[in-house]
């Protein structure tokens, strides 16, 4: 049908029934490919933890053939005996982050929430082009089937770092990986066509597609985030995917743009590759906080503190986001007027973290607060990710990163960031909407164990780091005892890595909570966190067009609490008192 | 339908005291800036002024392509500024970059 | 509330951006292009700032007349383009038919004349691999970076022609109208991108 501004009708009467293969593979209806989403990145997030408990195996254990003879399954060339490799460890340290960040959290971000929330949220039937979000989707286990192939080739698995650096990437001299380091570029190549083509479709819809009333500032903050998201992805994945043709050319026709033996420059590779990693990040982290700010607000029965400034600082940790990119890059040789610009921004960047973290302690002071799971894990996010950003001031700083940049002291702040931050943030996104996802409720104590078992595990596991990479231990190390002033942080490794095992093991709590809960878990009302967004304002699963008529909203999303009013929450779309017609005049609103 | 519209009984404009038609305007002005470039290439002066000269001219042409034939000057304000916020990120990474290799700050 | 009321209420979306979707998605695409061609121009301008003995002069190598007439194709193509724009808004369905086959002839010449011009220049060891450029003046880098970005344009402008040949047909098939020719535009926004795009780099990569 002819788009235009309009949204047509919703068609949540006249669904006819499309078949199996329509409604669960090739899907056109965002809410199921969200799902299809969170399936593959839900998948890829336990690949991408064994290979990370192998890692910690290495070095918890070194030279240890791997438990519950796990070396069996293992050919000759990766872990001959169950003893794993140098060169398959090089592939399992590279394989780890690229599953994780590409296949993992990217997906988590924006196809999952993306996809669930943006049309739910701003009161639309669906996202702007369906047919270009199930494209999206299907691309996606097309990059990771290529991906997950790279490790059955002769010469394994990429192993030069997720960064891929050249001269150690531009050939198989050094990492023995040939035909594996080709697929890796292959796989990033054809993902980065789902991010694009998601990003756009975000873009678009929020832009056009807000219900009536829902001006830019009543729009959630999970929305907002994710929308500006979409722009860093729109813009910087292109890069990546120009630099990543460039490297492959090197491998595969033999050009020079980065083999110095060509005149190709290595560092012109790490620019191009941080430029797009630097938003990178941002995109990791982004769609967590706005979950973490909707979750707070709810369970505190509290509106957001500074709405208003928390929007700004998301668009301004985007704007920052695109200029800081040499701190990556101090130890590189760059220019030290670079290096100098750099450090001045990236301190800037930590600015509107910060307001972000006031903001949500704000939220928190003096609300009715209930302890679920979800804001569990949104406090945990909150904390963790004030840890992770202070060791990153530290980093900010040039002259100290030069002696911890490429040490465990980088390893623990980008697992803080990461772990600490995105998936305790999606952990409580996922908490938060499942119910919308699914109808039903998950179970809570299984909810609040996992969360216990892993808050503890991980840090255990993980702030140790920060010492051991002041004590010298560098990254990707297979094997540190080589090194005697390093031999005395054995002990501490074994420990992390005894730590990591249970962190890892306990998902599958998660995992059995998120089945179980599926058939068993208690039915959920359309809102059963008494929350004000219109994801809540239809059933529980919505059904396709999710809304019986397009919503009017009346408010902004985080009237809670608000004064003189019985109930403690106060839904967009809910129509105000005197009216015998709707009106979207703004009321007064908190702030205004 | 609200749709784009290019102001139809606008498409015309004055061409040296003659009325033509806007595009074909826009065409014989895309035309002579390209002949203009070609010319100006072999010509002996300074090599960064040239560079400079023909990237102006280039980036100009580009510029009447966008604001007549992709319609930017009858869109909302909104959408050219869209359109343009891709290019300072371009400028930054080159530059910055640049100054790697001794640009300004050897 | 009465149903009269509800059933008269405006439920028309917020005023985003003004346009309509489709448009403004092609809008979107475009600016992700815009970055994907700033990396490769990118990596060029920083290669040959770097390296300027790997490159030539205007003229030495690279066959600027013929090169300069494609690009008049081009920009011809891009005048047929919204002339066909022109005629569909008015109704001319006639019209809209003669000036997308323009557009694509036009288009196919362009990407012909490259091809033709990438046969000669192979011939004289102009080559992007380091192991095979044998070429009388210039480096490896001027292979590489010149078969990368002036590639990657012609295959949107191929890309793009396969596009419009998809909304002739339809065209073709009356498919368009004055009320209803979003496609059309669309497109349109395409294939101007695409010669806007190689405005740029003629200059860039013919003339300096």
């Amino acid at each position: 049908m002819s788009s235009d501004i309009s949204m047509g009708d919703s068609h949540s009467e006249d669904h006819h029934d499309l078949g199996f293969i329509r409604t669960y593979i090739f899907s056109t209806d965002h809410k199921m490919i969200a799902k299809q989403f969170l399936v593959t990145s839900l998948l890829f997030l336990a690949l991408g933890g064994m290979l990370a408990a192998m890692i910690r195996w290495q070095l918890g254990f070194p030279g240890q053939p791997l438990p519950f003879n796990l070396g069996a399954i293992l050919p000759d060339t990766m872990a001959p005996g169950g003893i794993i490799l140098p060169e398959f460890y090089n592939s399992l340290v590279t394989m780890h982050a690229t599953f994780m960040v590409f296949f993992a959290l990217m997906p988590l971000m924006a196809g999952v929430f993306g996809n669930l929330l943006i049309p739910l949220q701003i009161g639309a039937d669906d996202m702007a082009f369906p047919r270009i979000n199930m494209l999206s989707f299907w691309i996606t286990p097309v990059a990771g089937a290529i991906m997950l192939a790279s490790f059955f080739v002769e010469g394994g698995a990429a192993g030069a770092g997720w960064t891929s650096y050249a001269p150690l990437s531009t050939s198989g001299e050094w990492t023995g990986v040939y035909l594996g380091q080709i697929l890796w570029l292959v796989s990033l190549i054809v993902l980065g066509f789902s991010s694009i083509t998601g990003a756009l479709n975000y873009v678009t819809t929020v832009i056009a597609m807000r219900a009536p009333g829902m001006t830019w500032f009543r729009v959630p903050l999970a929305t907002w985030s994710l929308f500006i998201t979409a722009w860093l992805l729109l813009l910087a994945i292109p890069i990546l995917t120009g630099g990543l043709i460039l490297l492959l050319l090197d491998q595969t026709i033999g050009t020079a743009f980065f083999r110095p033996e060509g005149s190709g420059e290595p560092l012109m590779w790490q620019h191009i590759f941080w430029f797009f990693g630097h938003p990178e990040v941002y995109i990791l982290i982004l769609p967590a906080m706005g979950f973490v700010s909707e979750v707070i607000a709810n369970r505190s029965r509290k509106p957001v503190f500074g709405y208003h400034s928390m929007v700004v600082a998301i668009v301004a940790i985007a704007f920052l986001g695109w200029i800081v990119w040499g701190h990556h890059m101090f130890q590189s040789g760059m220019n030290p007027f670079l290096g100098m610009s750099f450090m001045a921004t990236t301190v800037v960047i930590a600015v509107p973290s910060a307001i972000k973290t006031f903001n949500w302690i704000g939220t928190l002071w003096k609300g009715d607060i209930h302890f679920d799971t979800p804001l569990l894990h949104a406090v945990s996010f909150v904390a963790l990710f004030v840890i992770g950003g202070l060791s990153g001031i530290f980093l900010a700083s040039a002259p100290v990163d030069i002696y911890l940049h490429d040490t465990y002291f980088i390893v623990a702040h980008l697992h803080y960031v990461l772990v600490g931050g995105s998936l305790f943030g999606i952990f409580a996104g996922i908490t938060f909407w499942y119910p919308k996802m699914f109808g039903r409720m998950m179970n809570e104590t299984l909810g609040k164990l996992h969360w216990g078992v892993s808050f503890i595990a991980y840090n255990l596991a993980f702030f140790p780091m920060h010492n051991l990479g002041v004590q010298g231990m560098m990254r990707r190390i297979y094997d540190p005892n080589q090194y005697e002033f390093l031999q005395s942080l054995q002990s501490t490794n074994t420990f992390i890595s005894k730590s990591v095992f249970v962190f890892v093991s306990v998902q599958v709590l998660f995992a059995i909570n998120f089945f179980w809960s599926m058939r068993k878990g208690k039915k959920a009302g359309d809102n059963p966190w008494d929350s004000n967004g219109l994801e809540w304002a239809c059933p529980s699963p919505p059904p396709h067009g999710n809304f019986a008529e397009i919503p009017i909203v009346h408010r902004g999303p985080y009237e809670y609490s608000y004064p003189g009013r019985e109930q403690d929450f106060w839904p967009q779309n809910e129509a105000p008192v005197e009216s015998f017609g709707a009106s979207t005049k703004p009321e007064h609103e908190h702030g205004e | 339908m609200k749709n784009s519209e290019n102001g139809a009984s606008d498409n015309r404009m004055n061409f040296l005291g003659w009325k033509v038609d806007i595009y074909i305007g826009i065409w014989v002005i895309l035309l002579l800036l390209t002949l203009g470039e070609v010319i100006l290439a072999f010509l002996p002066f300074p090599k960064m002024a040239l560079a400079s000269g023909l990237i102006a001219m280039a980036v100009y042409k580009a510029a009447l392509v966008g604001w007549y034939y992709m319609h930017l000057r009858y869109e909302p304000r909104n959408l050219w500024i869209l359109a343009i916020c891709p290019l300072p990120l371009a400028f930054i990474l080159v530059l910055a970059v640049m100054t790697e290799f001794g640009w300004l700050v050897g | 509330m009465s149903d009269a009321v509800t059933a008269s209420i405006d439920r028309t979306p917020e005023p985003g951006m003004g346009v309509f979707n489709k448009k403004l998605g092609m809008w979107v695409f475009l600016l992700s292009e815009v970055m994907f061609f700033t990396s490769l121009i990118g990596s060029y301008i920083i290669l040959r700032y770097a390296h300027p003995d790997h490159f030539a002069a205007p003229g030495e190598l690279l066959n600027v007349n013929l090169t300069a007439a494609n690009t008049f194709l081009l920009i011809c193509s891009s005048v047929s383009m919204v002339k066909a724009f022109a005629a569909i808004q008015q109704g001319d369905l006639k019209g809209l038919q003669r000036w997308l086959l323009a557009t694509i002839l036009m288009g196919t010449a362009f990407v012909s004349v490259q091809a033709y011009e990438y046969i000669m220049l192979a011939h004289e060891g102009f080559l992007p691999a380091l192991a095979d450029y044998t070429a009388h003046a210039g480096g490896p880098l001027y292979g590489a970076t010149f078969y990368v970005m002036t590639g990657f344009h012609g295959a949107h402008v191929s890309l793009g022609v396969l596009a419009l040949i998809f909304v002739y047909i339809r065209a073709l098939r009356g498919e368009y109208t004055v009320a209803d020719h979003e496609g059309v535009e669309v497109i349109g926004l395409y294939w101007h991108f695409v010669d806007l795009v190689w405005i740029i780099l003629f200059t860039i990569v013919y003339l300096i």
